[in-house]
């Protein structure tokens, strides 16, 4: 039996801007079980990121009800949604990933940090965490001087070492060249296989599509497909 | 590692830091100067008001201070009194009669006060020995013949009354034998003006002839090296005294309106730090306020990684304090060291002399600070910097972290 972890139902969000209301996802019903690799696709303004914010607890639904791991978010307190984002979620965005003032191996330990992790704990295992996705050379490295793919990939690294249950990633390949772009698909693949780790992300690029296992198409904050492939 | 990351975002924005940092220290240093300033003004009017005549303490006939009226003399001899200086280390006392009366000359006359006091004790006490421009101080024993009692006067008395060394002057005092002529001896100048036009200084003896109370003194005055130790010197020499009988007065007492003064200059240093404080509490604010407008995507990462809104306050509220603390740690050492080196020299301040001499103040200034002077600022500037911070912190707070992640 696999466990689900996040779950909406019925779950709408409208934008109130001074003149109109924007209607960004329109009841969606939806949920993503442990171990999946899937990829949220469609066009730009479909509800992507808008339902990614959602399901990531930053921010809330105008109607239905978000769960993660069956906890209805909604009845969650702000201290309560910090809390799941730091032990059950990690987050991978399309660029700025990273704090500035802080190297790769700080990235990481940032987070740990916020977890309780003791501080000899987490430098090893910030280091570890970085090796092993063979980014050992940005250790002492800041951002500003990454490249593009280096920053996703160290993103990738914090997101995995703080052991989440499941990765969002809104358009995680949208600033990178299709080589970087497949080489971090690859690295996401690879945590997917070996550690286990949920995977959803958003992408409009059919090359990342098709190394998705399932594929949920958005069109105008409606799901119009959901389908289940064989990558 | 909060404050790790607020450092490094404070020197990361460094011209802006740089821009709060020398506005606190250039505002902090200055009102430290002048904080020392009006010290050692208030330091140097007490002073000189002290050494000049008010003495640190005196001991009177109980009442003399409400109603000075020179035949209120000390219930007990002066060598009684005298004595209780005696065995206290720093401790000088020195007899005085006194009486409010006129100056005259050929040509002019004057209101002054008259002075009776002991030459052998008197330099102990006042400076007025030391004071001495023209001609010399009293002497006691001068064989007296047919010459005339010697006299000393200020040096804006003599030019009012137009007299010079050795003319004759004619003291007057209330009462049917109170007149004598005498002759200037000696001319003096303090750091008071004012002072210098009212006193004339007489031999003890010759005080009590005019006054006709042989053998009795107005005043005992105490001076204290230490003038710290003065206030307990009162309050022991109150506890050795009959208080139905005499009155012991610290300057303060005496000088109500001087020590309002000083109290006064006092306050508007605390009002100066206030308004610096109040300036820079906005200077900070901005300058926080700016860098969290420019980090409001970061701040939506730092959210999204699980900071809580509480954590995320901090390290805002942390860079405010930050800022604010290293600019008041550099304008205090910066204020301090400057005021202590000015304290050292002296601001000599002869340009403005006369002046400062109407103000009782002599022509060298040196600034100084207590230790408070340091501290409270210290604690407002962490205060400051926290109040100045809460309104950008709660910015920052205050945004959904979906909304933060949009902001470019
Ligand atoms: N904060 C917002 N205020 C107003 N409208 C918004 C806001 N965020 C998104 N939208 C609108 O909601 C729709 C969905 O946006 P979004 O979720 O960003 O789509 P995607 O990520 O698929 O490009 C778009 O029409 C967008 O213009
Ligand atoms: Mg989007």
């Amino acid at each position: 039996m696999t466990k689900r972890i996040l779950e909406t139902a019925d779950v709408t969000k409208d934008y109130e801007t001074r003149t109109v209301v924007t209607r960004a996802l329109d009841h969606i019903s939806f949920r993503v079980e442990s171990g999946e690799f899937t990829a949220l696709a469609g066009p730009s303004g479909s509800g992507k990121t808008t339902l990614l914010n959602l399901l990531g607890t930053l921010d809330t639904p105008t109607e239905g009800q978000v769960k993660i791991d069956g906890i209805d978010v909604s009845a969650c307190s702000e201290r309560e949604r910090s809390e799941l984002r730091l032990r059950r979620l990690g987050f991978i965005f399309q660029a700025y990933n990273l704090v500035p003032v802080l190297t790769a191996a700080e990235n990481v330990e940032f987070v740990l940090m916020l977890q309780g992790v003791s501080s000899a704990e987490r430098r090893t295992r910030a280091r570890t965490v970085l090796g092993d996705l063979g980014l050992g050379d940005l250790v002492d490295t800041r951002p500003t001087e990454m490249s593009g793919g280096q920053q996703q990939r160290v993103a990738v690294a914090r997101a995995i070492a703080a052991e989440p249950e499941i990765v969002l990633a809104d358009e995680p390949t949208a600033n990178l060249d299709s080589a970087t772009a497949e080489s971090l698909l690859d690295l996401m693949v690879r945590m997917n296989h070996e550690r286990g780790v949920t995977f959803l992300f958003s992408t409009h690029d059919p090359r990342v599509m098709k190394r998705a296992r399932r594929i949920v198409q958005l069109v105008d904050g409606r799901i119009a497909e959901d389908e289940l492939r064989d990558p | 590692m909060l404050v790790h990351i607020a450092a490094r975002n404070l020197s990361r924005g460094w011209r802006r830091s740089l821009a709060v940092v020398g506005s606190i220290v250039i505002g902090l240093a200055g009102c430290m100067i002048l904080v020392g300033w009006s010290r050692g003004f208030a330091f140097q009017m007490a002073d000189n008001a002290v050494r000049s005549d008010l003495a640190t303490i005196a001991i009177q006939a109980r009442g003399y201070q409400a109603n000075p009226d020179p035949a209120r003399t000390l219930p007990a001899p002066p060598d009684e009194v005298l004595a209780l200086a005696d065995g206290r280390a720093g401790v000088w006392a020195a007899p005085r009669l006194r009486a409010e009366g006129l100056v005259q000359s050929a040509r002019n006359s004057s209101r002054g006060a008259i002075v009776g006091v002991d030459p052998a004790r008197e330099p102990g006490v006042s400076v007025i020995a030391e004071a001495i421009v023209a001609g010399s101080y009293l002497e006691n024993g001068t064989p007296r013949g047919r010459q005339l009692p010697p006299v000393l006067l200020g040096t804006a008395l003599a030019e009012r009354l137009r007299v010079g060394l050795g003319d004759k002057v004619v003291l007057r005092v209330p009462g049917e034998s109170g007149i004598g002529a005498y002759r200037v001896r000696g001319l003096y100048r303090t750091g008071s003006s004012a002072f210098d036009r009212i006193h004339a200084y007489v031999l003890l003896e010759d005080a009590m002839r005019l006054l006709d109370t042989p053998g009795r003194v107005t005043e005992i005055a105490f001076f204290v090296d230490r003038s710290q130790d003065s206030l307990a010197l009162r309050d022991q020499l109150r506890a050795e005294l009959d208080l139905d009988a005499f009155e012991v007065l610290h300057w303060s007492e005496r000088e109500p309106r001087l020590a309002v003064m000083i109290d006064l200059m006092d306050q508007m240093g605390w009002i100066l730090y206030g308004f610096i404080f109040v300036g820079m509490a906005f200077g900070i604010a901005n300058a926080i306020l700016m860098s969290v407008y420019e980090r409001m995507r970061e701040f939506g990462l730092l959210r999204s990684l699980g900071l809580g809104s509480r954590r995320l306050l901090e390290m805002v509220l942390l860079e405010a304090v930050l800022l604010t603390g290293v600019g008041t740690v550099l304008g205090l050492v910066i204020g301090w060291a400057l005021v202590t080196w000015m304290g050292t020299v002296g601001m000599d301040l002869s340009m403005f002399s006369e002046g400062l001499r109407r103000w009782g103040i002599g022509t060298t200034i040196y600034p100084s600070l207590t230790l408070d002077d340091a501290i409270t600022p210290l604690l407002l500037a962490v205060g400051t910097g926290l109040v100045a911070g809460l309104w950008p912190a709660s910015k920052a707070v205050r945004l959904r972290p979906a909304e933060a992640l949009r902001a470019t």
